[in-house]
């Protein structure tokens, strides 16, 4: 699933500590579908997202001084940058978490809704991923990657004791990871 | 993973993530899992949001002025940043605590040196406190001394007082004593010049003779008294004075083989 890159990792991160704006846009052009995909996920609003995926680029570009390559990849601290501004604008907008659920239990088989999926994403793959996943154990996974729960709000919400929820999380983790090296 | 832990998960992985690299691998294996999974689900944002976004920065008159961010955006992987947290504050408590050791040695150095230099003034005061006693004690003795020599001074410049000087017999010619006598207050002194050391059970006596016959004017004792004028009994009359060795505590009447030494009254 790497995008092939016309830049290494290296050449990236000097050219955007540079303020090289051709750097910048390739940076955009590859990652920007999988951000917008995390945001539009959280917040489950497409009306929204494009602002904020505006705002996740705009901190990508002003802090990118703040990245230290020793402490992992650039698209991981890109990811949770995005991740965490969404999350705190949910949680700004103060939706009940009872609603948060709701939206993913019911988004988790609506991913051909009204959304495109990007064309470079290998779509069948995924419809692998959706397939050998169980809907209980992608719910899991969204609830604590895009929702940001707690295993407790989890267990609470979905009505299940703590113990199963840390069994279950480790299991769909464990099979995501089964099925991505494959 | 970043969100699919609790906080006690965490710091349980990021202590077995230090002390194993193999579960390090395993965090970044599903690291990825979960970012493959992610970009699966990535959807194209509408074309004119990367327009927006570089007029935007093309815009912005000073990039450091920009909002500032809350941290936790910004924050990279927790567990890794969690792990930095812990080994500097170790650091810490190793650098404090070496601080501490130093700074104990260096009061230890201190004191023991100050403990020294007390110790070496309290044998310095109590050895002229001893010093002190025995001058004290010397200086007492002088003090006795000088009164007995000005006494006998007082005596000897007396003009009523007469010095018979009392030489050796012919047995014991080197034997030499001098008496002084005060007729009208009848005191009569001695002073031993030179009588050998008599035994421990003889005593010296001395004798007056008044009208040819001896008369006791007591024994006396030699050593360090010898050099001082030596107070006898009193007599009113005398023609001659005389010593004899005799047993302890002395004799009725001296024994004239033992006489040692004898003088006229001048006059």
């Amino acid at each position: 699933m790497e995008y092939a890159p016309t830049y290494t990792e290296d050449e990236l991160v000097q050219g955007l500590k540079a303020r090289d704006q051709k750097v910048f846009s390739y940076l955009y052009d590859q990652y920007s579908p999988a951000l917008y995909g995390v945001i539009v996920k959280v917040l489950n609003d497409n009306t929204s997202a494009g602002d904020v995926l505006q705002e996740v680029f705009l901190k990508i570009w002003r802090h990118l001084d703040k990245y230290d390559p020793e402490k992992g990849r650039l698209f991981t601290w890109m990811l949770n940058i995005a991740r965490n501004t969404a999350i705190d604008i949910l949680r700004s907008k103060s939706h009940k978490l009872e609603q948060k659920i709701q939206n993913i239990v019911d988004d988790v088989h609506a991913v051909n809704g009204s959304l495109a999926v990007h064309p470079s994403t290998d779509y069948i793959g995924f419809s692998r991923i959706l397939e050998k996943l169980t809907k209980e154990q992608r719910t899991l996974i969204d609830l604590a990657y895009y929702k940001g729960c707690t295993q407790e709000e989890i267990s609470r919400v979905l009505e299940i004791p703590l113990g199963t929820v840390k069994t279950r999380m480790r299991n769909a983790i464990s099979q995501l990871r089964n099925i991505i090296n494959k | 993973m970043v969100g699919i832990a609790t906080d006690e998960e965490m710091r349980e992985l990021e202590a077995a993530m230090a002390q194993y690299p193999a579960v390090a691998a395993q965090v970044e294996a599903c690291r990825r899992s979960m970012e493959a999974y992610v970009i699966m689900q990535g959807i194209d944002p509408q074309p004119d949001i990367k327009a927006s976004l570089f007029s935007q920065i093309n815009n912005e008159p000073n990039l450091q002025e920009g909002l500032p961010v809350p941290d936790k955006d910004l924050q990279q992987p927790k567990v890794v940043s969690m792990q930095e947290t812990k080994s500097l504050s170790w650091k810490w408590i190793a650098a404090a605590a070496a601080v501490l050791l130093v700074g104990s040695l260096v009061l230890n150095y201190v004191f023991f040196n100050r403990y020294k230099e007390f110790r070496e003034y309290k044998d310095k005061y109590q050895s002229l406190l001893v010093s002190q006693n025995s001058i004290l004690s010397k200086s007492n003795l002088y003090k006795t001394r000088l009164e007995q020599m000005q006494e006998s001074m007082e005596i000897i410049q007396d003009p009523k007082v007469l010095k018979v000087p009392m030489p050796g017999t012919k047995a014991f010619p080197e034997a030499l004593a001098t008496v002084f006598w005060n007729p009208s207050s009848q005191q009569v002194y001695l002073k031993v010049n030179k009588l050998p050391e008599p035994t421990a059970d003889k005593q010296y006596q001395l004798w007056a003779i008044v009208d040819g016959k001896p008369v006791d004017m007591g024994v006396f004792e030699m050593g360090d008294t010898a050099s001082l004028l030596q107070k006898m009994k009193v007599t009113g009359k005398a023609q001659m004075f005389a010593i004899t060795l005799e047993k302890k505590g002395g004799a009725l009447a001296p024994t004239m083989e033992q006489m040692y030494v004898a003088g006229k009254i001048p006059g």
